[in-house]
């Protein structure tokens, strides 16, 4: 009966709760900074936040992003301002996710989701354009035919634009500092680093994420 | 100060003395001391202003320091400066939040930001921090100054340096500060663009993005733009230029300070006709006629248009074949054409000039004068073409000399140039004639004719109208030689590398290395399968042969001698008579349309090698981009066409080409490819050494014009109907069209108004151009562009004819 005692482990964690879950039939919440694929953002009106200015290019050290400017044009411009993006790829066999050109973005046009589910059959669906990067009239990111997508997953978008405020300036706590976004409108500040409460593992995403006010 | 300026000045710069030169400025010295001082407004080839204030170190000279800009104080011996003192950082960082206070910051949409030097001595010296709050100054975001430049009035600092060039450099007044105070802007005057020839140079020093070239506008951001340094082959200048590509494509020219050659300057063509180079009208295949329809050009392979070329070349036989062209191309290339023809083909039928130029012995025989030489001359005399059309950067250094007195410009010609402002002396006289206006100049007691005779003289000498036959100019430059012995030659030749490409020997007579037929070198016997004994035909002669039915095979090379040939018809017909066509070229120009077959070769930024300038320096061409389509490098195309007629060039690179022309060419033994490879070709090697004994043909004088016409003058503008203007589209539309200018009384004489359509006859064609009177023509000339969209000159002129004539009716 020595052969027993093996299952003592085994019996007493049936009864335990599970930690692994039914993936990809369930998902886990993923926690609030998690990097998954980009979207490019628009203002409220429409207008696309990205100007074309190659800093998220430059910035990124897999040199996956090709950004290319234009002037807008007058009659009917792309994004305020002079110039706006007229080509924008990420090539997702090279981006590590690492962020930066998040960092780097200096109009917040550039933001990562949490979708991170995708199998690509051929290389050029791996590079993602700027009319799939960009995100649709609801300001939800646009489903590509190959991601894997849950109910709730698109309302996951934009996680936290910069780890810190503004160059990390304490003045800046509590104040809001990003613009209007098309699908969340102006989103609430992010809080101070010191009075965040510990990070807790809750199923409502969205709240965590810092949107607020807007109901999806 | 009162002291009297010893010749070496030593002056104290943090701590480390520094030797400087009397006069030199502080700012000046540091540089050379590797101090750098931050700085806006200060350029070292203008005139110092102190506009920016952000050269404020602490001077002291014996009264205890005090905060003073360094672009402004000439050093005094005994100076003790501190460029890193607290009151220098406090005025630096002052400065730096001053000029913030209304500097927008764009810098992701400025396609400054990035290069900037606001940005970076903001990052360098800045405070980090401003105390401004309110709103900044607002104005109309770019405005178009020019049909190059846009100006963002928003972004200016007002550092002066754009209109300084403008008013010191380049001569053309045209942007300049209006209004006072908070509201001070620069601004182009009411209805009168900043139309420069070298308004893009304001770009380039522009300390922000104020100035910004249409051409570039977001096409690139700095950090993915990648950069050699190559020389400009746009005209014979041969400026010095940073080639700028982004994936693989030309984005900017940047000028490159050289002091012998453009001081960093170029012109709009040079700097902006890297669009041409990008073109979707590149030639990508070769292409040749389809056998059911021979009007269409057909793509076409390599192995079977190289086999169509070398099979018409091999029926012609070397009596029967010629070669036009390759003044476009880098020196290896003109020699491997030139070893082409005369070693494999055995024939001396090659002409790199298009009729439009001097003959190769009188341009490889005059004793050369170097560009600084000129600049800093007693007296320059300019016969030929108008400079600031055609050498637009002579033009420019020779301005600059005279005006600072370092020389007096005098000039002789018939019909007003670029370079009249500044010119101590312009001389009129009628077209073909200048020859008899300097002889009586020479004869008069004028001082000028002392100056001339004592003091040194640099002469720029060139066709000055295509209109006239190469005689006129001959003439002159014999009775120069006569009178005037101790004269040195500037030839004002047109097209690139034309002054390495006769080095190369292609020309009629010449062989490479400025050699006459007869007189080969032991290295190029050597090297040579054959050396043609007897003398070939020049283009004009080749033309003429072919439209008679002498010639079987013309082979162009990056020539057009439809458009470029001062004889059009001359060219056309000899274009229809001829039964093979060979053209090698970039585009379908007019006359590669006529081409039996056409292949592809590398334009400018797509090949590397040498180019040689009208003063023989030879400098480095570098390749930045891979080739469009399949376009070869010519040495290649040449050394291929050399094997399918069963010889072999021995030629397997460019660095084995110029290998190879050392051993060969007298004249450039010695300038070892190591050399040219050399941190020393920055400057360029000069080479003028010549073995041709200059020979010179007795003048003639040019026929009486007759009371009812008038004697036709025809010059290149810098924007006109050249393949590279045309296929940039920011520079096509610059070109004008076709005009006759007419003195008023003549127009008049005739009943016809300014600005009407008349009929023009000439002994060649008749054709209905506009007239403009112009009171700044000699009556009893016409001056008509001679490559202007909408109609060239060249239909009416007539190459036989020492000078054209033209009669002018009302339509």
């Amino acid at each position: 009966m020595g052969y027993l005692a093996g299952f003592k482990v085994t019996f007493k964690k049936l009864f335990e709760e599970r930690v692994t879950t039914e993936y990809p039939k369930e998902k886990r919440p993923k926690p609030p900074r998690f990097h998954g694929r980009h979207v490019l953002n628009r203002y409220e009106d429409g207008m696309e936040k990205c100007i074309g200015c190659e800093l998220c290019a430059g910035v990124c050290p897999a040199r996956c992003i090709y950004v290319r400017g234009a002037d807008n044009p007058e009659t009917d411009p792309v994004s305020p301002g002079e110039r706006y993006g007229y080509v924008y790829e990420i090539n997702y066999l090279r981006c590590i996710h690492c962020d930066l050109c998040v960092e780097a973005c200096p109009t917040e046009a550039i933001t990562e989701s949490k979708l991170f589910e995708f199998s690509f059959s051929n290389r050029n669906d791996a590079i993602y354009t700027k009319d799939e990067l960009v995100v649709g009239d609801d300001g939800l990111p646009q489903r590509q035919p190959w991601e894997l997508w849950h109910e709730g997953d698109d309302l996951a978008t934009s996680g936290w634009m910069r780890a810190t405020a503004p160059s990390g300036n304490p003045d800046y706590q509590n104040r809001s500092g990003w613009s209007g976004e098309l699908g969340y409108g102006i989103r609430s500040p992010e809080m101070g680093q010191h009075d965040r409460p510990e990070p807790q593992e809750t199923d409502n995403e969205t709240e965590e994420d810092g949107h607020s006010g807007v109901s999806h | 100060m009162s002291e009297s300026t010893p010749s070496e000045i030593s002056v104290t710069i943090n701590g480390v003395q520094v030797e400087a030169e009397p006069g030199e400025m502080l700012i000046a010295a540091a540089d050379r001391a590797g101090v750098h001082i931050p700085r806006f407004c200060y350029h070292e080839r203008m005139s110092p202003v102190g506009m920016c204030r952000m050269c404020l170190v602490d001077v002291d000279t014996g009264r205890g320091p005090m905060l003073q800009p360094s672009c402004m104080v000439p050093v005094a011996d005994g100076m003790s400066v501190n460029t890193e003192s607290e009151d220098t950082k406090r005025a630096q960082e002052g400065i730096l939040e001053f000029l913030l206070v209304n500097h927008p910051l764009d810098c992701p949409v400025c396609d400054k930001g990035g290069e900037c030097p606001l940005q970076d001595q903001t990052m360098a010296y800045g405070p980090g921090e401003s105390r401004f709050v309110e709103e900044k100054r607002h104005y109309e975001k770019p405005i178009p100054i020019s049909d190059l430049v846009h100006l963002d009035r928003e972004r200016c600092i007002l550092c002066d340096r754009c209109t300084r060039f403008a008013d010191e450099v380049a001569g053309d007044p045209l942007i300049h500060f209006t209004e006072r105070g908070n509201a001070t802007q620069v601004l182009t005057f009411p209805d009168e663009p900043f139309s420069s020839y070298f308004s893009g140079n304001t770009v380039q020093i522009c300390p922000v993005g104020a100035l910004t070239a249409a051409p570039y506008r977001f096409k690139a951001r700095p950090w993915d733009l990648e950069q050699v340094e190559s020389t400009c082959t746009t005209c014979s200048m041969g400026c010095r230029v940073a080639v700028e590509s982004s994936r693989n494509e030309l984005v900017r020219y940047l000028g490159v300070d050289v002091e012998s050659v453009n001081h960093g300057w170029l012109c709009d063509k040079g700097r902006f006709n890297f669009e041409s180079t990008n073109s979707s009208h590149r030639i990508t295949t070769p292409l040749t006629r389809d056998n059911d329809d021979p009007r269409q050009l057909l793509g076409s392979d390599w192995g079977s248009a190289l086999a169509l070329a070398a099979e018409a070349i091999q029926q012609a036989g070397p009596g029967r074949v010629g070669l036009i062209g390759g003044s476009r191309l880098t020196n290896e290339d003109a020699y491997a054409w030139s070893k082409f023809a005369k070693s494999v083909l055995g024939t001396d039928n090659v002409d790199a000039q298009l009729g439009d130029g001097l003959s190769a012995e009188v341009v490889l025989a005059l004793p050369l004068a170097t560009i600084a030489e000129a600049c800093n001359a007693d007296t320059v005399l300019v016969v030929g073409p108008d400079i600031k059309e055609e050498l637009a950067i002579l033009h420019l250094r020779l301005r600059g000399a005279a005006t600072k007195g370092q020389t007096k410009v005098v000039e002789i010609g018939s019909t007003p140039t670029g370079i009249e402002p500044y010119a101590h002396r312009s001389i009129r006289c009628a077209p073909g004639e200048s020859a008899k206006a300097l002889s009586e100049l020479l004869a008069s007691d004028d001082p000028l004719a002392a100056q001339l005779k004592q003091g040194s003289l640099v002469v720029v000498i060139g066709r000055a109208s295509l209109a006239e036959s190469e005689e006129p100019t001959l003439s002159l430059a014999a009775s120069i030689r006569a009178e005037l012995p101790h004269a040195t030659f500037l030839p004002a030749l047109r097209r690139g590398n034309v002054r390495g490409a006769l080095d190369m020997g292609l020309a009629p007579g010449i062989l490479p290395g400025r050699t006459r037929l007869d007189q080969p070198s032991p290295a190029l016997s050597a090297n040579w399968n054959t050396v043609p004994t007897t003398k070939g035909l020049n283009t004009t002669e080749m033309l003429r042969a072919a439209a008679s039915g002498d010639l079987d095979t013309l082979i162009l090379v990056g020539a057009d001698p439809l458009s470029d040939f001062p004889d059009r018809n001359l060219a056309a017909e000899a274009i229809q008579k001829v039964k093979t066509l060979i053209a090698v070229d970039t585009f379908i120009t007019d006359s590669v349309a006529q081409a039996d077959v056409v292949l592809p070769a590398t334009a400018y930024g797509e090949q590397g090698g040498t180019t040689t300038n009208i003063e023989g320096r030879i400098s480095r061409l570098t390749q930045k981009i891979t080739a469009t389509g399949s376009a070869r490098d010519d040495w290649m195309i040449a050394t291929e066409l050399a094997w399918r007629l069963g010889g072999d060039l021995r030629l397997g690179s460019k660095e084995e080409i110029w290998r190879e022309i050392e051993q060969v060419a007298p004249s450039h033994s010695g300038v070892t490819l190591e050399r040219v490879e050399s941190s020393e070709a920055h400057e360029g090697i000069l080479v003028q050494r010549s073995s041709i004994e200059l020979d010179l043909p007795a003048p003639g004088t040019p026929p009486v014009a007759d009371g009812y016409g008038l004697r036709l003058v025809s010059g290149r503008k810098l924007w006109d109907a050249a393949t590279t203007t045309t296929y940039s589209p920011s520079l096509q539309p610059l070109a004008e069209a076709a005009a006759l200018r007419v003195h008023p009384n003549d127009l008049q004489r005739l009943g016809i108004s300014s600005g009407t359509d008349v009929r023009v006859i000439s002994t060649r064609s008749t054709e209905i151009i506009t007239a403009i009177a112009d009171d700044s023509i000699e009556r009893g000339t016409a001056m008509l562009p001679f490559n202007q969209p909408g109609g060239g000159a060249n239909r009416f002129i007539d190459a036989a004819a020492m000078v054209n004539d033209i009669r002018i009716e009302t339509v």
